[in-house]
């Protein structure tokens, strides 16, 4: 093939010069490599939101008692976010899946036999299970007939299970909550630590009713859950949720929320938010390195045309066309912005790694910033090599020659 | 064959017009070594790019093997000059960076199809100028008179019909000269068409024909009855610095 004996050409001249073909190519090695850092960082961050949404609950909305942003815990000082509530949720909103009222108490001491510790009792009802997509591993769920009844029975999570149990299953025995006396029924599946750094399989499960009346004695709840059934709809449910609290409790803005709302299109928000300004700004100088680096090339190219009009002339002369010319200096660009890809991803790629180390945050290196980066070396070198190979294919070869 | 007709060359510089070549006219036949002689400023560089079909004449027709290359477009004159004309420049103009080998082998790039043996043939050119043991050599790592051997072993490599030789020894000291004068008288009695540009009166007369030109046109075009033997030249020169 005779283009590719002319690319011969074209490789042979960028390795006779190696400074100058070095700095052809340093702009595309800085862009590139810092693209694909970009796009590391981003799938990292990425990786990490969807990992938060998961926790969350991809299809959850969390109302919890007490005013404040994010994602604070319920405030248990807070009084107003009652059964009532809910009920009118219930009735009047619809694509809801699952909704449940929770009360959580932090910090109850719990005993079994000799063992002494502390944890946080959720008193639930039976669509807990599916409005956390949390299920219990062995032993049964706090039933409906638990919370009609009042029932003392309760679910361990893992780590309280630990704790208490050792390695002995707990199903069948007794611990004791405050003062009273509770069968252990089930253990719930283990989920780890949350986002936060807290062990959430730090818990018992006791039925709702229980809790309230017996345990707790209070008329007021700590949360509810909505589980909804189209995601695309997190964001309306939770701005009509809104508006019945408001109504029901007496807000009107400015006055401060004594509620907060948080649904997994807010967690992923939140999550996005941090990592988004340093992508753009990494984003902003890879496509600045591009640009400098394209033009570096093209003024390095324009220069080597007129270093290099006696050899276009030989070239000329010996039969070269035009054509032939305009290639070999296309080519040369061209390999240059390609081996610049290469040496800038396999930088990028070292870069992401070392920064995954260092800043002990998710980084992932996929094909996709190298098909990137292809495709950014194939258009720096086309858009930057056309004006300097059409300027030494339009040299006269006569004038070249003398 | 090689047939010039009423050939003018003029170039304009806004308003001042120069006739460099003023109604050339003469045939070459094949085979015949020619030599076009005159001062600088005669015309004679114009001269030689336009039968090197590097350039076109203002007017007049030039056929080269029944082609009139007047007529033909960048594309096809660059084919030409590929295949039937071979280009030996004062300035040897070698790739710096290549070897004597690959120097040899250029054109071939340019040739519509690359041959298969192009390594043979470049090899063989070489040899045919005594340079079978400098395949390998840079220009850098060559003599003046090895560097002009080189660019005729390339000039040759396409097997052209003509050679068109521009001052070849103008570079050279005089025994390289000859030698490269004695290729050229070699290559003659083999049947090859040569054609050779200088300014000296001592390199034209190793052709059988001399055409002098003078203000642009042809003054004079004459057979040379004893051309000089370059071989001989080059013997004797080689003979003296051994004895110096």
């Amino acid at each position: 093939m005779r283009i590719f004996r002319i690319a011969q050409e074209g490789a042979r001249a960028l390795a006779s010069n190696k400074l100058r073909t070095f700095f052809m190519m340093a702009g595309t090695i800085v862009g590139i490599a810092a693209l694909t850092v970009i796009m590391a960082i981003g799938k990292g961050a990425e990786k990490k939101v969807m990992k938060r949404v998961n926790n969350f609950g991809i299809r959850a909305i969390m109302v919890t008692a007490g005013g404040g942003k994010g994602m604070s815990p319920p405030q248990e000082a807070i009084t107003t976010l009652r059964l009532e509530d809910l009920e009118a949720i219930r009735n009047q909103i619809s694509g809801i899946e699952v909704l449940t009222p929770g009360v959580m108490k932090r910090g109850t001491p719990i005993k079994a036999g000799a063992s002494q510790t502390q944890a946080t009792v959720f008193a639930v009802e039976p669509e807990w299970y599916d409005a956390w997509d949390w299920y219990i591993q062995s032993g049964d769920p706090i039933s409906a007939e638990d919370v009609s009844t009042m029932g003392r029975t309760c679910n361990l999570g893992t780590s309280l299970t630990r704790t208490l149990f050792g390695d002995t299953s707990p199903i069948g025995e007794y611990i004791q909550i405050g003062n009273t006396r509770f069968l252990v029924k089930g253990v719930l599946g283990g989920k780890g630590t949350s986002p936060m750094g807290t062990d959430i399989d730090d818990r018992v499960l006791i039925p709702l009713t229980t809790g309230m009346r017996r345990l707790l004695n209070q008329d007021y709840i700590s949360y509810i859950r909505v589980k909804v059934k189209d995601p695309k709809d997190l964001t309306e449910i939770g701005d009509k949720i809104r508006e019945i609290l408001h109504e029901r409790h007496h807000i009107t803005p400015p006055q401060e929320d004594d509620f907060a709302i948080v649904t997994a299109a807010d967690v992923a928000k939140m999550a996005r938010g941090i990592s988004g300004t340093l992508t753009y700004l990494l984003a902003a100088l890879a496509g600045l390195s591009l640009l400098v680096g394209g033009i570096v090339l093209m003024n390095i190219l324009l220069i080597s045309v007129g270093e290099r009009k006696k050899e276009i002339g030989l070239r000329r002369a010996l039969g070269a066309t035009q054509g032939d010319i305009f290639r070999q200096f296309l080519m040369e660009s061209l390999s240059v912005t390609i081996a610049g890809m290469v040496a800038g991803s396999l930088l990028g790629w070292v870069a992401s790694v070392v920064l995954a180390r260092v800043t002990q945050s998710p980084v992932v290196v996929s094909w996709e910033p190298f098909a990137l980066a292809l495709g950014f070396a194939l258009i720096v070198g086309v858009f930057f090599g056309v004006q300097p190979a059409r300027r030494a294919a339009r040299l006269r070869p006569v004038e070249a020659l003398r | 064959m090689i047939e010039l007709q009423g050939i003018e060359k003029t170039y304009e510089s806004g308003e001042v017009r120069t006739a460099v070549l003023k109604e050339i006219s003469f045939r070459v036949e094949d085979g015949e070594h020619v030599a076009i002689m005159g001062a600088s400023g005669t015309g004679k560089s114009t001269l030689m790019n336009i039968l090197g079909c590097l350039d076109k004449p203002s007017a007049g027709h030039y056929r080269l093997d029944e082609t009139d290359m007047v007529n033909l477009d960048d594309d096809a004159l660059s084919h030409l000059r590929n295949h039937k004309i071979g280009f030996v420049f004062q300035q040897f103009h070698l790739l710096d960076r290549a070897t004597a080998l690959r120097n040899a082998m250029l054109p071939l790039i340019y040739a519509g199809e690359y041959p298969a043996d192009a390594h043979q043939r470049g090899e063989k050119a070489l040899a045919a100028v005594g340079l079978a043991d400098r395949m390998t050599y840079k220009p850098s790592q060559l003599s003046g008179g090895q560097q002009q051997r080189v660019a005729i072993a390339r000039a040759l490599i396409t097997n052209p019909a003509i050679l068109l030789a521009d001052e070849p020894t103008g570079n050279l000291d005089s025994r390289s000269g000859a030698e490269v004068m004695a290729i050229f008288q070699r290559l003659h009695r083999d049947g090859r068409t040569i054609i050779v540009v200088t300014h000296d009166r001592a390199v034209a007369e190793h052709a059988n024909r001399i055409i002098v030109l003078k203000d642009g046109t042809v003054a004079e075009d004459q057979p040379v009855a004893h051309p000089r033997d370059a071989e001989a030249e080059a013997i004797a020169l080689a003979e003296k610095e051994v004895t110096q």
